[in-house]
């Protein structure tokens, strides 16, 4: 089996007056799920549909297992794609649209009637889109997607217009994917939606390469804990924790780096000091998300 | 590329698109064929014109070679069974733009691009569904038109003229004529993305545009005393497939190939251009 990572090598787009992409450059590994994430208008739709030969680049390349979206032997067979929920024609049945791409593809009329069953989407599948909520249709471009079995999947915020079930449902048919060793690259403007689902997560702003790590990467830096402490004696602690770093802030709280809440506890129970409060200050992704990007025009 | 023809094709039938045209031209064509057959039914018993004897002799042989004329049995045949023409190549054409600007008017066009990169190929799977479509359509009518049209010349006694030279090329330049204006349509579907937009410009070009560019012209050959002018009329698409059809009787009458030419060309500069600009434009 060829080697399906996704290499995006000095991408750039100038579209009249604004650059929507500036030389960027990241990888794709197969077998992970890898979130892409930036703000609203950092370019990452534009970035995915220039890997899928939509977009034409102004300068540099984007491909999969080493070919250009455009020469790839069998596009659907080789890249899924899902990009936004409105890409089909309102007076079209769900299936129609899919044995549509069957003929262009060569594939038999019987893989729509797959990928509608793998999706939930059998009961609608004779109806016309227009019927279909927004759900719906984010189900039927997944299905889309899926009609060549393909070993790559790009998918542009896969999450908008589904319900909680829906999110939970795609999260563990991505997972799945990327269990066979199929390559997941899934954008997405909240990172806490790709968080629980992403090994690797490549971070944009305004066009521009933020951050490419690890998900365990980006968490380990979030390792050192924080305990806030609440106190009407913050001085008498701050002592007692004996070299902790530890700060003081404004009505009696005192934020502890690099110890757990049992070693402010005894601390503060030998020394003894009141506590009215303490618990971990548990810094999340997103919080590493926005101080990322922050500060950086999202919308050109 | 066969593979390509029936994704197009199913594009095409899977919409509702399709019948409401179908149904537009069979009634517009039975419309038609009903007023075809009216006028051939008063020509067909139209009594031999009394000459006053005082009619200078001149005009009467101009009377008398216009009533033969009407009472030529291949000119009613012919016309007959191509009734509808005029509104099946509208439909043909409005059917080309469709097929084309369609997809980004529903944004399908990014799964037709994600299927087929090579968005040439796209086009030209295009252009072979649309012009199977409308010579499907157009032998669909003739059908139609030629059995009503034998019935009711076995009615009114008159000969069938199936085999009249002039009935057949009148039938085979009706094919020529809807597969052409296919070409037409498609070509400046790919040039105009927008749909309205390219809609407007062919109604514009197929039902106006004839008395306007004839009109200009007129105007223009006169004011400049330049008699060839008038031969330019040729170039307007319209008239071009008027030409082509039935010769027209425009000065300098151009032959019909030229007519033909004219309207083919007018598809594949369209199509060509088109198709140059789609191969770099950005789809999103």
């Amino acid at each position: 089996m060829p080697d399906n990572e996704i290499v995006v090598h000095g991408l750039t787009k100038q579209f009249r007056k604004v650059r929507a992409v500036d030389d960027l450059s990241f990888t794709v590994q197969p077998g992970r799920v890898t979130g892409f994430l930036g703000p609203n208008g950092a370019g990452k739709t534009t970035t995915l549909r220039m890997v899928l030969g939509l977009v034409m680049p102004t300068a540099g390349t984007a491909t999969i297992g080493g070919r250009r979206y455009a020469d790839l032997p069998e596009p659907i067979g080789t890249v899924g794609a899902v990009l936004e929920a409105s890409s089909f024609h309102r007076g079209r049945t769900g299936r129609d649209h899919l044995v549509v791409v069957c003929d262009a593809a060569g594939l038999p009329a019987k893989r729509a009637d797959e990928v509608l069953e793998t999706v939930g989407l059998t009961a609608a599948a004779r109806r016309k889109v227009r019927t279909y909520s927004l759900g719906m249709k984010q189900r039927l471009g997944i299905a889309a997607a899926l009609l060549g079995d393909p070993p790559v999947l790009v998918l542009d915020e896969p999450a908008n217009g589904l319900d909680p079930e829906g999110i939970h449902w795609m999260r563990g048919l991505l997972r799945g994917f990327a269990a066979e060793g199929r390559t997941i690259l899934v954008s997405s403007h909240l990172l806490s939606e790709v968080q629980h689902m992403a090994d690797d997560v490549v971070i944009i702003a305004a066009g521009r390469l933020v951050r490419q790590a690890t998900v365990a990467e980006l968490t380990g830096e979030l390792a050192t804990t924080r305990v806030l402490a609440r106190t009407p004696h913050p001085d008498r602690l701050v002592a007692a924790l004996d070299g902790a770093r530890a700060e003081t802030g404004e009505d009696g709280t005192v934020r502890v780096t690099g110890v757990d809440t049992a070693a402010v506890f005894r601390a503060a129970v030998a020394a003894g000091v009141e506590l009215h409060e303490l618990t971990y200050e548990r810094p999340d992704l997103e919080h590493v998300f926005l101080e990322l990007t922050s500060g950086r025009a999202g919308i050109q | 590329m066969s593979q390509l023809v029936r994704s197009e094709f199913r594009k095409i039938v899977t919409t509702n698109t399709w019948w409401l045209f179908l149904l537009a031209v069979f009634v517009l064509t039975a419309a038609s064929f009903a007023l075809n057959a009216l006028q051939a039914h008063s020509y067909i018993h139209e009594p031999a014109p009394q000459l006053p004897p005082n009619m200078p002799a001149e005009q009467a042989r101009q009377v008398l070679a216009d009533y033969t004329a009407r009472r030529n049995i291949a000119v009613q045949a012919a016309n007959l069974y191509t009734s509808g023409q005029y509104f099946g190549l509208l439909f043909v054409l409005l059917l080309g733009i469709l097929v084309v600007t369609n997809e980004f008017f529903h944004q399908t066009a990014t799964a037709t691009f994600l299927v087929t990169p090579q968005r040439t190929r796209v086009i030209a799977g295009k252009l072979t569904a649309t012009v199977t479509s409308a010579v499907g359509l157009c032998v669909a009518t003739m059908v139609l038109c030629v059995v009503a049209g034998v019935i009711f010349l076995s009615i009114e006694g008159a000969a069938f003229a199936l085999t009249d030279p002039a009935v057949v090329r009148a039938l085979l330049l009706n094919l020529l004529a809807y597969a052409i204006w296919a070409v037409v349509g498609v070509g400046f579907g790919t040039l105009i993305r927008n749909q309205l937009a390219a809609v407007i410009v062919a109604l514009a070009l197929y039902l106006v545009a004839s008395q306007i560019a004839a009109g200009i012209i007129q105007l223009v050959a006169f004011l400049t005393h330049a008699e060839w002018v008038t031969k330019l009329a040729v170039v307007v698409p319209s008239i071009a497939s008027q030409v082509m059809i039935t010769g027209g009787d425009l000065p300098g009458n151009p032959p019909q190939w030229l007519g033909a030419v004219v309207l083919v060309a007018y598809g594949v500069v369209a199509g060509a251009a088109g198709t140059l600009l789609t191969r770099r434009r950005d789809v999103s």
